[in-house]
């Protein structure tokens, strides 16, 4: 079910209505409502892959259970691994086994061997990535005795399948989300109305901004030959805003839904484009993810413990992993190279911890902010084109520069005014994060007043003829 | 929670009044503008008689140009067709026609053979264009027939936002471009005519034969509708490129369809050109000045 449809129209408040009103005193019937909703949620794209949710569950549930019987250390280690191996096996099979397959055959093709093998057709459960990564938090926290493990199987349940954050995040850890389960939960006004904000803004920047700019991105990336230097600039430019305002559409989406029931999910984007230097651009661009990667494998390697080059190596481990996570296809390993190459000076120099959440903005900093956006932008170059062949011959033709007329972009009047609506949508976006940035928040707040003007742009501006999927529920 | 509910219903309606209010203005300036073919019909077109009206989609609005048609035949004619629509839109505009009180002694149904061959109709993608009249009767009824899933058109009879959200693209700007000018028309002519350029090309393909059959229910209806009227039906088969269609014994029915074999002609394979424009609309004004007499 996605957060932009007519059915999601209907199933929010029908849970909503029957969690506060019906299961109101109940907490056990409260959860439970929320695991069948989260997976009639799911089975709504396809419900042969809740088998997966239902095995990742029992799984985890049950070396959990293990965890906390057991002293011994290789035994506990044991059991860590079968959850790992389970787990990552999972995600290994839906999600890379095509890819090694056919990297393997098309290397030893390189060196003349021909190989043959055919690939599965194997279809990519949506959020598989996420709630995969959630399960293994909770093992890994319950391994190193960070939690206790829950004996309840529905609170634990519905932990998994939470359905605001179930398909693309954000990947919440057990020792914050698991207690909200275990407690009673009251109506919180202010919560549930800054909620109902988020999803406000959320569905702004999903239906207004990203899917508008995906009509001219499709396009411009489908086939980038025979397009002005300025042209594909700004089509690299507009996949940057796209993904930005369709992946923190959906994870503000989901924290204000989250919130409509009592729940406080993690922040996932910070206003990242207001990044001053790479570094603080992975501390504002998908919190969760990048959080989850410095927890459970970039401390473990040594993080910036150890001596320069294995600094080096464990950010470079990290970040080549982080591309990998998003997809099995070499475009994201390169993604995140770059990211890795471009976060080494900092690391070099003692700089990446600058510019931390409490440092003020300012204007003259608007150059680092551009930089920054510049050098990730090119970076999303990689990130969105189907071949590394074709990310590189999209960057020489960005360089060589050849032609700085943008008539793509109002060729007809159709294309003019989706030009127009960019411009405005992506400016209103801007202004309203840039006075929360200045005011040193993580999230645009919005008066009744603003938030009766955000839906009217919604409706007179969403692309809802046209909508496009997720990006990120392909990762 | 009584609190929250009371601001959260108070804010849902006070935007619900706006977003109504707004898409019921956007509306009510197409309805008095003339930039889509309906409200064209209504506010343009001062003459309430003619000759003739052509009824189709792209294929009917680029093939024959009422012009040429006029001095051949010294007849007086409209081109009512509408791009993306499907035989229920020309349907839907032969009602809309009628009920703007205008009269035709003929209608010239340009043929999609695609089209004919369906078993049933269905909503066109330019079909929202009537939306600014769903308060009229027939137009509520056509979206109401054929819209499947969320009533998004047919639900704008009470909540104009739907649509208008809906359709915001080719709604919102239209209406405020039609503020400042309410003669600006969506690229056709003032007689409904619109062509394409000679600078297309169809691609190559082998010939090929189609044996028309008429199973699409709507043919029917606009067939009755035309009876009830006394207008005189004319089918018309228009030129397409190395598709000839064949064994049609049907009264009053021109079969263009191999009319002209030139490349030159096309714009592509469906789509005569300038040039096709031109040689068509001759060729059909003899045809059809040939059956008036």
């Amino acid at each position: 079910m996605l957060f932009n449809s007519i059915a999601f129209f209907v199933f929010l408040p029908t849970v909503f209505i029957l969690y506060w009103f019906v299961f109101k005193k109940h907490l056990k019937a409260q959860n439970l409502l929320v695991l069948v909703s989260s997976y009639v949620f799911y089975g709504w794209w396809d419900y042969r892959f809740l088998a997966l949710i239902v095995a990742s569950t029992l799984v985890d549930y049950g070396i959990g259970l293990a965890l906390s019987h057991e002293t011994r250390k290789k035994r506990r280690k044991l059991f860590l691994m079968c959850s790992l191996v389970f787990n990552i096996g999972l995600l290994g099979f839906f999600k890379y086994f095509n890819f090694f397959i056919e990297s393997w055959v098309e290397a030893w093709g390189a060196l003349g061997v021909e190989m043959h093998s055919s690939s599965l057709n194997i279809i990519l459960p949506v959020g598989i990535s996420f709630y995969t990564f959630q399960t293994l938090s909770y093992t890994i926290d319950v391994y190193r005795n960070k939690i206790k493990p829950t004996n309840k199987l529905v609170e634990f349940a519905a932990y998994v399948s939470f359905f605001p954050q179930l398909v693309a995040g954000p990947i919440e850890r057990a020792a914050q989300l698991l207690p909200q389960f275990q407690k009673k939960r009251m109506f919180d006004y202010e919560l549930a109305k800054s909620g109902v904000h988020l999803i406000i803004w959320g569905l702004f920047k999903k239906v207004v901004v990203a899917d508008n700019c995906a009509f001219f991105v499709n396009q411009i990336f489908e086939q980038p030959t025979g397009y002005s230097t300025a042209e594909l600039w700004a089509g690299a430019v507009l996949f940057g805003i796209q993904i930005y305002g369709d992946f923190s559409g959906y994870s503000d989406i989901a924290i204000g839904t989250g919130r409509l029931f009592g729940f406080r999910l993690m922040t996932n984007f910070a206003f990242p484009y207001y990044s001053r230097n790479i570094a603080e651009f992975w501390r504002r661009w998908h919190i969760s993810l990048s959080t989850w990667f410095r927890d459970y494998l970039y401390i473990p390697l040594g993080g910036s413990r150890g001596s320069k080059a294995q600094q080096i190596r464990n950010v470079f481990i990290i970040f080549l992993v982080s591309g990998f996570w998003h997809g099995a296809n070499w475009t994201f390993l390169v993604w995140g190279g770059i990211h890795a190459l471009l976060f080494l000076p900092l690391l070099l120099g003692n700089k990446n911890r600058n510019y931390l959440a409490r440092d003020a903005f300012k204007l003259r900093q608007l150059g680092s902010i551009g930089i920054t956006f510049l050098l990730v932008t090119i970076a999303w170059v990689f990130f969105r084109a189907d071949t590394v062949s074709i990310a590189f011959s999209y960057i020489k033709d960005m360089v060589l520069w050849s032609d700085a007329g943008l008539g793509f972009f109002y060729k007809t009047n159709k294309y003019l005014l989706l030009s127009l609506i960019i411009g405005f949508s992506v400016l209103v976006m801007l202004g309203f994060e840039w006075m929360a940035v200045r005011r040193q928040q993580v999230e645009v707040s919005l008066s009744p007043v603003k938030a009766v003007f955000v839906i009217l742009l919604i409706v007179l501006m969403g692309a809802f003829k046209d909508p496009a999927e997720f990006i990120y529920f392909q990762f | 929670m009584k609190k929250g509910l009371k601001q959260f219903i108070f804010y849902a309606c006070v935007t619900l009044v706006i977003a109504n209010g707004l898409a019921w203005g956007i509306l009510y300036i197409h309805t008095k503008a003339a930039f889509y073919k309906p409200a064209f019909l209504t506010n343009q077109v001062l003459d309430s008689r003619f000759d003739y009206i052509i009824l189709g989609s792209s294929i009917g609005l680029t093939t024959l140009n009422t012009f040429v048609i006029d001095s051949i035949s010294q007849r007086k004619g409209i081109n009512l067709s509408m791009d993306d629509t499907g035989l229920a839109s020309q349907y839907l505009m032969l009602q809309h026609f009628l009920a703007e009180n205008k009269e035709t002694d003929y209608v010239i149904l340009v043929l999609n053979s695609w089209e004919v061959m369906n078993t049933s109709g269905e909503l066109s993608d330019n079909d929202y264009r009537f939306l600014p009249f769903v308060s009229r009767d027939y137009v509520y009824e056509h979206f109401v027939s054929l819209e499947e899933g969320f009533p998004v058109l047919s639900g704008s009879k009470y909540l104009p936002f739907l649509g208008v959200g809906y359709y915001n693209t080719e709604l919102v700007a239209p209406s405020v471009a039609s503020l400042f000018n309410t003669t600006k028309r969506n690229r056709f002519d003032e007689r409904g005519n619109y062509v394409y350029p000679t600078s297309g090309t169809p691609p190559e393909k082998k010939f090929s034969e189609i044996t028309l059959q008429f199973r699409n229910p709507y043919l029917d209806k606009i067939q009755s509708l035309c009876e009830a009227h006394e207008i005189t039906i004319i089918l018309y088969q228009p030129p397409s490129y190395k598709t000839e269609v064949l064994n049609v014994n049907t009264q009053g029915y021109i079969n263009h369809s191999s009319l002209l074999k030139d490349k030159m002609f096309f714009y592509d394979a469906m789509h005569v050109n300038a040039k096709g424009r031109e040689a068509a609309s001759i060729e059909f004004a003899e045809e059809f000045k040939r059956a008036g007499n």
